[in-house]
């Protein structure tokens, strides 16, 4: 492997575009290398990068194997897909865009469910009733059974959702949600809402290292050439500043 | 563990055909359930978190599979497959491979793939003797395979469900304690909040809804709470129905107007799950403790000595074993009386060998009702380690 660092940036979507912006106001000009419909780029201002455009969950999986040094992507991304991901990732820095919480959301029809405490007793006359567990419809699978579990709510299944999760209740797929939401308009009008603690995750994109990639001498002053650009980018509040590498 | 060497494999394989032959000269039926489990009963029974650690996959038929996680499913699946109406007394052994993904990764303490060797007895009549049965056949196995010293560890689900149905408090409030007696703090929060008028009163976003209720008038309630949903521009989604969302604000309704707990009777609670000691001594202090209350338990609490008197007569001393009302407190499925068997060498978070009352798991699997249920499964690589002097 050569000496450079490999930083995993998002390939498509409005987190590409954000990525773009917010690196080139800190003034550092990505470049795609090769052909433009290529995967690979450089960064002008920091020869010894390479980077490596990639689809926002498989930065997850690149940090997760160690074949990307850093990556910018979503904290519930990242969260979600590596297990145990205080021991395999770092997050470094808070991008300021890309932000989402991962909530709980139910029928707003359900009068009597304020908090997930309620979840759990519903939950149970739910079975009682129906002769079946209540169902959860979410891509955030490994989030949302930490997160029911911490909240002692246990009666449930979960329906993996890869798509248009909220419409889940309305074509019932599933009685409660666990999704992103930026306002909640979306959920409110497909007649769902937030629990009062039903918050999982306030998420937003991060500057992730991965403690399983080949940190090389070359890479370490790589990463350090970067912090020191990004400089203006708010600290993970799980890495405090640190001193030069 | 990438792969054992043949030489621990036959270990394995002589041992747990010691196992089988004491279990089946006791008159347990040796079977063999299948190892590829339909994914989504199997599921619906032990719950999300266990499914966190079950492989599941999917079939080119579309069909959700899974390798099994226990035997014990799979066990009550095969008696209900020859017995539909399920309360047909059958006890059966089995010695396979169950497979859990282990957070930590795969190693030799905590493989993903293990074996275990085990027993289950449906639909005996005479619970604390099959209880005691059981026990004493798993304690011979684990003898004859050469165990000298361990401990006995017990608990009673069915002791604390006694002790709430002898307590005066609404049956709503018993169900919740009992629901909650798994998580402590969860248990410790409605504990808290049963004795506290100010917290029984209804919470303020339902307030308004709960206080047109009359916890004696449901059918009332029902058309109550359908005209405030119209009122508010709230249409109906999903399967949850009505009636359900009535139920809680009816029991919302009903604590606001209920005298709280005691501070007496939650004292009684809270003492009884802190009983800890030797077993007949424990016996002799839940007497102690429930007289000081007025509380009478006097018949589950003979059922409990008389289970304990069926041990030693089937020669287990229960001299050293020890009781803690808490027992039993993880594991969701069991209903009734637990046990564990420890071991010095593998510590108090591994036991040797676990098992207990599950009296309404045949009927989550299918059966018609209900059906006694009690069992027990020996962790053989733990075994092995131990009388090998591997254990960690």
């Amino acid at each position: 492997m050569s000496e450079k660092l490999i930083l995993a940036l998002p390939s498509k979507g409005r987190l590409m575009e954000q990525c773009a912006t917010a690196l080139a106001r800190a003034g550092l000009s990505v470049a795609k290398s090769g052909s433009a419909r290529g995967y690979r780029g450089e960064i002008g201002e920091l020869p010894d990068v390479e980077v490596n455009f990639v689809s926002s969950s498989e930065i997850a999986h690149f940090l997760h194997q160690g074949t990307a040094h850093l990556g910018i992507t979503g904290e519930d991304l990242v969260r979600e897909t590596i297990p145990d991901c205080e021991a395999r990732v770092g997050f470094l820095k808070r991008c300021g865009f890309g932000q989402a919480d991962v909530v709980v959301a139910v029928p707003i029809c359900w009068i009597d469910v304020g908090g997930m405490a309620d979840l759990e007793e519903a939950a149970q006359i739910y079975r009682r009733v129906h002769g079946r567990p209540i169902r959860v419809a979410t891509k955030y699978m490994n989030l949302t059974r930490r997160f029911f579990a911490q909240r002692g709510v246990a009666g449930y299944r979960i329906v993996p959702s890869l798509g248009a999760t909220e419409g889940a209740p309305a074509a019932d797929l599933a009685e409660v949600i666990v999704d992103i939401t930026t306002t909640g308009a979306t959920l409110r009008a497909n007649g769902l809402k937030v629990l009062s603690d039903g918050v999982i995750l306030k998420s937003q994109a991060n500057l992730i290292a991965s403690k399983l990639a080949p940190w090389s001498d070359g890479a370490q002053r790589a990463k350090a050439a970067l912090l020191a650009r990004l400089a203006s980018w708010e600290w993970a509040p799980s890495a405090p500043p640190q001193s030069k590498r | 563990m990438i792969a054992e060497s043949a030489q621990r494999f036959q270990a394995l394989e002589a041992q747990a055909q010691r196992l089988m032959a004491t279990f089946t000269r006791a008159g347990y039926e040796h079977v063999a359930p299948s190892i590829i489990q339909p994914a989504t009963m199997f599921l619906d029974v032990v719950g999300e978190s266990l499914r966190a650690r079950t492989y599941v996959f999917t079939d080119p038929d579309g069909d959700e599979l899974c390798l099994r996680p226990d035997l014990t499913v799979p066990t009550c699946r095969l008696h209900l497959a020859r017995h539909p109406e399920g309360a047909v007394p059958a006890r059966y052994c089995y010695n396979g491979s169950a497979f859990r993904y282990q957070q930590g990764g795969d190693t030799s303490a905590h493989p993903r793939e293990f074996r275990q060797a085990g027993i289950e007895s449906f639909a005996a009549a005479d619970r604390e003797r099959a209880d005691a049965e059981v026990v004493a056949l798993i304690v011979e196995a684990v003898r004859d395979a050469g165990i000298g010293s361990f401990q006995l560890r017990f608990g009673d689900l069915g002791l604390f469900r006694a002790l709430l149905g002898a307590l005066s408090l609404p049956e709503r409030w018993r169900r919740r304690l009992q629901h909650q007696f798994w998580r402590p703090e969860a248990f410790r929060a409605e504990l808290n909040r049963l004795t506290s008028a100010e917290a029984l009163r209804a919470p303020a976003a339902m307030a308004e809804v709960i206080d047109r209720l009359d916890p004696h008038e449901p059918a009332a309630a029902l058309s109550e709470v359908e005209a405030y949903l119209e009122r508010a521009n709230l249409t109906p989604l999903g399967t949850r129905t009505l009636p359900e969302i009535t139920e809680r604000l009816l029991a919302a309704a009903a604590d606001a107007r209920e005298t709280p707990l005691s501070a007496a009777t939650a004292n009684a609670i809270e003492s009884y799950v802190a009983v800890k000691a030797p077993a007949r001594a424990a016996v002799r202090e839940l007497n102690q403790l429930l007289r000081g209350h007025r509380i009478d338990l006097s018949g589950p609490l003979r059922a409990f000595q008389r289970r304990l008197d069926d041990l030693d007569d089937a020669g287990v001393i229960t001299d050293d074993a020890e009781f803690s009302a808490e027992f039993g407190r993880n594991l969701e499925y069991y209903t009734g009386f637990v046990f564990e068997i420890l071991v010095p060498e593998l510590g108090p978070k591994s036991p040797l060998a676990g098992g207990g009352r599950y009296d309404s798991l045949l009927a989550e699997v299918g059966a018609p009702a209900a059906v006694p249920a009690v069992g027990s499964c020996i962790h053989t690589e733990r075994l092995l380690a131990v009388l090998q002097g591997t254990a960690a």
